[in-house]
């Protein structure tokens, strides 16, 4: 009984537009009270301080600020630029460049919202001029962000990892094939709406401005090498190399591409900071409420359940795909991570499912959420960034929702695409 | 409203000067690294103090962070539901908001008198442990603070959420 009084409490807080935070928040120490009233009180600020005093984490706000400085310089711009130089010739062009701009910018960057945010404006007129459709164009910007979720440095794959004590290092090298699949799919989109619309492609670039196109290109490219190989060579830890790209980011604006002065880097550095505090303090009250999970034993619990309707990896995979994709579609991707993966975790462990597989579907799950109404974040974002209604993006982004969900049936039941690489390359 | 845009500056400069330090920290660290030997020891304290500075950064940002309407939540349905109920749903957020954020601050501030009584230092850094319950009692009092003005209609935290 009381423990319907606290979940209902969650659901009328989040329906009546609380702040995440409140939603997560309240209920959890409503918990504390009812079951745990023994437990001394300043617990419950030993747990949220526990929740995001961890180095692993650390790399999250200096990928944000790398990612901010990044989209409101010029390394996504010359970064777009050769994708451009690459495939704008083809039939649909645009809508490749989108996709191969995304991946580029999303390998540097670990953030959706920042990824449509930079993106967004440079590609969209584009799109429009080469006669994509409104909403298709809005769609596209919005599905192709998510790629980024997926590739390093990825965001949520560092929430997940520090949640799961699952590698980093492997997780980002696990993200790398399901990215490729997902943009696959966003591609066959896109040639399926340029035929249809016959949308013709333009000039074939030449070798020559190609060449030039990754020239221009070059010093935004040594991000990603900094923190792919530096990762991989197990020269940098993930966090040291989120501080090391900042300082190169920083560098390579001011001093090479001379578009960051002293105001602009302390607005960019403040709208980090916010944005950082945004996802911790989600992080810090998550990890009061996973400790009332783990206390209450509600893992146990669901696998006893599991184990009674006789369902196995496979049944448990696709509930765990239902689950997610519902409260993705109402709660943001953090706050997602933070309420189901504690009790869903070590019931994934006990069916013997991959850890590392595990979050990569727990991502791509997440990811879809981005960009499903009423609440995918994205949708807001590209819509506040290109001044359009979200409804006009909303009616657009059925069949990227469609292509998700395929690609999320290949990676569910397809375990090496995900385990393959990472099983190769870090054992 | 002067002392509440003195406090937002000194929010700002805390925010971006503590952000920058950590990241130039860091970087040393990994620079002292690359030196080896002692040079490396030496700068073992780092990793402990960019940790204590990332809980500053967070609990000082949150509370401007709501007051520019930044704080996620679903907020579809919040007006819709207002203005069929006859409820003041803004205000009642607000005040759970306030009530809840002091009860934070409250906590924070016994614990961190708690440890401040152990006189517990931390391992590397050798500072008193209680600066890490410092943050949090800090923060949801500013969280507190802007939730409380909001319910008194002193500052708009909803007009960036309505653009959205």
């Amino acid at each position: 009984m009381l423990l319907a009084i606290v979940v209902a409490t969650a659901v009328i807080l989040l329906v009546l537009g609380f702040e995440m935070l409140l939603v997560l928040g309240v209920p959890a120490l409503m918990v504390k009270e009812f079951f745990y009233g023994t437990l001394p009180d300043p617990v419950a600020v030993q747990k949220i301080v526990g929740g995001i005093n961890h180095s692993t984490l650390l790399a999250i706000p200096f990928f944000i600020l790398a990612a901010e400085l990044m989209g409101g310089g010029q390394i996504s711009a010359r970064l777009t630029g050769m994708a451009s130089a690459f495939l704008g010739h083809f039939r649909g062009g645009p809508g490749y460049t989108t996709i191969g701009g995304s991946l580029a910018f999303g390998s540097v960057s670990g953030s959706a919202p920042a990824t449509v945010a930079a993106m967004g404006r440079m590609v969209y007129p584009d799109l429009r001029a080469k006669g994509f459709s409104d909403k298709f164009s809005l769609g596209l910007i919005a599905s192709a962000a998510e790629t980024s979720l997926l590739l390093p440095p990825s965001i949520t794959l560092i929430i997940y990892g520090w949640m799961t004590g699952t590698s980093v290092a492997k997780l980002f090298i696990a993200g790398i094939v399901p990215g490729l699949v997902l943009a696959l799919s966003f591609a066959i989109l896109v040639a399926i709406e340029a035929r249809r619309n016959g949308i013709e492609g333009g000039e074939r670039t030449s070798w020559r401005e190609r060449l030039r196109a990754v020239s221009r290109a070059t010093w935004a490219l040594g991000m990603p090498l900094i923190i792919l190989g530096g990762i991989y060579t197990g020269y940098f830890t993930p966090t040291e190399a989120a501080a090391v790209s900042v300082v190169y980011a920083i560098f390579v604006e001011t001093v090479i591409f001379r578009s960051l002065n002293l105001r602009k880097l302390i607005d960019i550095t403040e709208r980090a900071a916010l944005s950082t505090a945004i996802i911790f303090i989600l992080l810090a009250l998550g990890g009061l409420l996973s400790y009332f999970v783990t206390l209450a034993q509600v893992p146990s619990h669901i696998l006893t359940f599991i184990e009674t309707v006789n369902a196995g990896p496979i049944v448990f995979l696709i509930i765990i795909n239902v689950v997610f994709l519902v409260v993705g579609m109402f709660v943001d991707p953090n706050s997602a991570l933070l309420i189901l993966v504690p009790p869903l975790y070590p019931v994934a462990m006990a069916l013997g499912i991959d850890p590392v597989h595990f979050g990569v579907i727990v991502t791509l799950n997440i990811t879809i959420g981005m960009i499903t109404p009423p609440f995918g974040l994205d949708l807001f974002v590209a819509a506040s960034t290109l001044s359009k209604p979200v409804m006009v993006i909303i009616s657009g982004i059925g069949p990227f929702i469609a292509a998700n969900l395929a690609t999320l049936l290949v990676i569910t039941y397809v375990p090496p695409v995900s385990t393959f690489l990472p099983n190769l390359l870090v054992g | 409203m002067k002392a509440l845009s003195i406090l937002r500056a000194a929010e700002r400069i805390a925010i971006v000067a503590i952000f920058l330090i950590m990241v130039a920290l860091y970087f040393l660290n990994v620079v002292g690294r690359q030196f080896g030997g002692s040079m490396a020891s030496n700068l073992a304290w780092i990793e402990e103090a960019v940790r204590l500075m990332s809980l500053f950064l967070v609990f000082l940002a949150i509370g401007l962070a709501l007051e520019k309407g930044r704080h996620v939540g679903v907020h579809t349905w919040r007006d819709r539901i207002a203005a069929k109920t006859r409820l003041p749903v803004r205000r009642i957020i607000d005040a759970v908001g306030v009530i809840f954020s002091l009860y934070l601050a409250w906590l924070g501030y016994q614990m961190t008198i708690f440890v401040h009584s152990m006189g517990q230092i931390s391992p590397t850094l050798n500072m008193p442990i209680f600066w890490m319950y410092l943050a949090p009692t800090a923060g949801f009092i500013l969280l507190a603070l802007r939730y409380g003005l909001s319910f008194f209609g002193l500052i708009d935290r909803y007009s960036a959420q309505d653009k959205e």
